[in-house]
């Protein structure tokens, strides 16, 4: 009897210092849908394809990607649904910092910040995606939908982009770009190029939006100097939801109703677009003194030169301006405003035709708002600007096919 | 007699445990990747203790980042025989170097943690501190490479979890009676990457702590600062002169000074010129001269939401009107910042920088 209990005892005293050791086997946790993708994205190699299989997705935290030569593919824009309704951590749904990307056939919906972040990254494909806020236009959806920033050799296509805060597609700081083939809708702008280089934006459709499409170049950042965006063939119609950004960012300041908004970047090219129903203008070309944000910035250009529309046709618009000085002056003409506005503030020593020129249709309405002075004498008069800028370049990229 | 020579074979294996329990040095392992924190052989896990490997060092940062008001214990060890170099003025380590960090709590009761100031200990009471995780930052042949490690209910073993984890817990302040419920978050592997890749996106991840000015502690006379004992162990030569980077915690630096050191080592790591928040053109590294790249009066670009409706990252005199002190008193994952790393807000911080945005000079 004693024996056997000394037995145990001794028995006993090994086994705890056997765990203590780490020597027994402790069980290893599961993994929920989530983790196992995420885990894939980490251990990923070049050449994987990574696929989301149709159905809705419930993830709550950041996906993230940093491996390079990656394809993430779904089974269609519509089957394959990534959805942060829950999200709890991360600011954005999936954040790449990877060469050789394509993401392919499927939605990212309701993500708590931006839906796909590109941050630094060469030669982005982003084919058939869609990025929506589910619940409408609010102010409390994430600010970006497809958001690929500092990136050069990036095409969007075939893509669909609803409900952002700020920009449905957004492509900032990056050059070599095209944007084509893609809906963005009910967004505050639909699609927005900024500080970015070398860009072709056609054959979109960008309605319901604050702001149709939107070329801007601001100061203070790393990467500015944004010019060179042929804006063609895009059909931009009735965006004149209401402006439903957060305030401080930039696209607060854009009027609800605007369709194509260019702003200091230089050589833009804008042709064969529908315009229509665009409330406050069909097109708007400013100077980011509009803004009437001190500059600080000594290498930045506030004019947009050298930008050039021709052959775009205009129906309607400019009927329920949402800006005071666009206001005013259609209470002042008792017209619907003008298919081209500008806001007429030229950089020193150049001219109105260095800034601005258009071959449009003789019927096309302009409006120069004499911002300078405080909108004191707008001029109806176009003649400054009949003119013909030479064309730009077709962007070209050799993408592999994944 | 059979039972005692049974007895004195059990107490000699006792022994033999004991000692491969307490005096194993700490493993390098690589190429594979250790499914169990164990493997390394960083601790002794007895059913009391967490205790490091008399092999590491045990250290606390100068100037550490905020995680949750989570207690750290640091480690660092070289593997025997080999030493770090000084490359760029920084410390340079040898392949086989592993870094550990480990997050714990102290307990409140079965059910609840505490939020107390960390008091540095060298070796963790399990019966009165609550394991989280481990993260290992680990010296390879062709660079830094990080290891997250979840500990079990039981305290026995920490398992690797590339995707990261999350933990529900309720933190109780020390004589406070309303608990604070929140996520932990354990972050994955590219997470771990987004804070200690400081050039991005091409840089190789490297040690926010184990740096010198951060490794220069003043611990008080007659008590070697993790430098001394890394020279004591012939880690590092001692002909250099350690430069000591600031603190946000040290009362004797200014105002200024420690609001610098504060943003720089919360923010600095992806708010740098090379940084992956360098999109946003708001540099926070104590490197730019020019005051609207240091946030005074700059527009957010990219903030949305985060921007708080309100117009500059920082409006000198007016911390409410400010979007860098709105986005620290945030806990939305699309507002905060940094936007890993917390759940919940740092109010010393939040304090700190308010105070110096209220006593910055000039105006908007």
């Amino acid at each position: 009897m004693k024996t056997s209990t000394l037995r145990i005892f001794s028995i006993a005293s090994v086994a705890v210092l056997l765990s203590s050791c780490g020597s027994e086997e402790p069980a290893m946790p599961e993994l929920s849908f989530e983790e196992a993708l995420q885990e894939q994205l980490i251990q990923a190699k070049s050449g994987d394809v990574i696929t989301i299989p149709a159905g809705v997705h419930e993830i709550t935290r950041s996906l993230s990607l940093n491996v390079s030569g990656v394809t993430i593919a779904g089974a269609g824009i519509d089957t394959s649904i990534l959805s942060f309704k829950n999200q709890v951590q991360g600011a954005e749904g999936l954040l790449i910092s990877a060469n050789d990307f394509v993401i392919r056939d499927l939605a990212i919906e309701d993500t708590i910040g931006d839906a796909i972040k590109i941050n630094e990254s060469t030669n982005v494909q982003v084919l058939r995606v869609r990025t929506e806020w589910t619940n409408g236009p609010l102010s409390t959806n994430g600010a970006y939908g497809i958001y690929p920033v500092q990136s050069t050799n990036v095409l969007i296509d075939e893509a669909v982009a609803i409900g952002a805060s700020d920009a449905g597609i957004y492509v900032g700081q990056s050059s070599q770009i095209i944007v084509r083939n893609s809906r963005a809708e009910y967004n505050v702008a639909g699609i927005e190029i900024e500080n970015s280089t070398f860009a072709d934006v056609h054959d979109n459709v960008a309605t319901n939006n604050t702001g149709g499409i939107l070329v801007f170049d601001l100061p203070n950042l790393p990467v500015q100097g944004g010019r060179n965006t042929r804006v063609y063939n895009n059909q931009i119609f009735a965006n004149n939801t209401g402006n439903f950004a957060p305030e401080g960012n930039i696209v607060a300041g854009v009027p609800a109703g605007t369709g194509l908004m260019i702003m200091a970047n230089d050589n833009i090219e804008v042709f064969e677009n529908n315009f229509e129903d665009n409330n406050s203008a069909n097109v708007l070309i400013v100077s980011y003194l509009i803004n009437e944000i001190p500059i600080t910035d000594p290498n930045y250009d506030p004019f947009p030169e050298a930008i050039y529309l021709h052959n775009n046709q205009y129906t309607g618009g400019g009927e329920s301006p949402d800006s005071e000085p666009l206001a005013l002056l259609q209470a002042a003409t008792g017209q619907p405003l003008p298919d081209i506005i500008w806001d007429g503030m030229l950089s020193e020593g150049k001219t109105a035709a260095e800034a601005l020129c258009f071959s449009e249709a003789a019927d096309t309405s302009f409006v120069s708002l004499d911002a300078s002075n405080g909108f004191a004498a707008p001029s109806f008069d176009a003649a400054a600007h009949d003119c013909a800028l030479p064309r730009l370049s077709e962007i070209s990229m050799s993408l592999s096919s994944q | 007699m059979t039972d005692l020579r049974l007895r004195s074979v059990v107490l000699s294996a006792c022994l033999l445990l004991l000692v491969a329990c307490t005096e194993s040095p700490p493993v390098y392992h690589d190429t594979e990747r250790p499914l169990r924190l164990s493997d390394w052989q960083l601790f002794a896990v007895d059913t009391n203790e967490l205790i490091p490997s008399e092999s590491s060092v045990v250290f606390r940062p100068n100037n550490p980042l905020f995680t949750d008001y989570a207690h750290k214990l640091r480690t660092l060890w070289i593997p025997a025989g080999l030493q770090a170099e000084i490359v760029n003025d920084e410390i340079s380590y040898p392949v086989g170097t592993v870094l550990s960090k480990t997050f714990y709590y102290p307990r409140a009761s079965s059910t609840t943690l505490t939020k107390v100031a960390d008091s540095g200990l060298q070796k963790i009471d399990l019966s009165e501190n609550q394991l989280i995780e481990t993260r290992l930052l680990v010296r390879k042949t062709d660079g830094w490479d990080a290891f997250g490690y979840v500990w079990n209910d039981e305290q026995t073993e920490a398992f690797l979890r590339i995707a990261g984890a999350s933990k529900q817990v309720s933190l109780l302040a020390q004589g406070g009676t309303q608990t604070t419920d929140f996520t932990y978050f354990v972050p994955n592997e590219n997470q771990c990457a987004a804070c200690h890749t400081t050039v991005h996106p091409d840089g190789d991840m490297h040690p926010l702590g184990a740096v010198f000015g951060q490794l220069n502690v003043d611990v008080g006379t007659g008590i070697a600062s993790p430098l001394e004992q890394m020279v004591q162990r012939g880690w590092l030569s001692d002909e250099q002169v350690f430069p000591r980077s600031e603190s946000w915690q040290d009362p004797s630096a200014s105002l200024d000074d420690r609001a610098l050191a504060y943003l720089n080592m919360q923010c600095g790591h992806c708010h740098n010129p090379e940084g992956a928040a360098d999109t946003s053109g708001l540099i926070l590294d104590s490197s730019q001269t020019l005051a609207v790249n240091r946030g005074v009066c700059k527009p957010p670009v990219a903030a949305g939401g985060g921007a708080g409706d309100l117009l500059y990252a920082i409006v000198p005199g007016q911390p409410e009107e400010s979007i860098l002190l709105y986005r620290m008193r945030s806990d939305k994952p699309d507002e905060m910042m940094p936007e890993l790393g917390r759940s919940l807000i740092h109010s010393e911080g939040v304090d700190l920088i308010g105070r110096w945005i209220a006593e910055m000079p000039g105006a908007c």
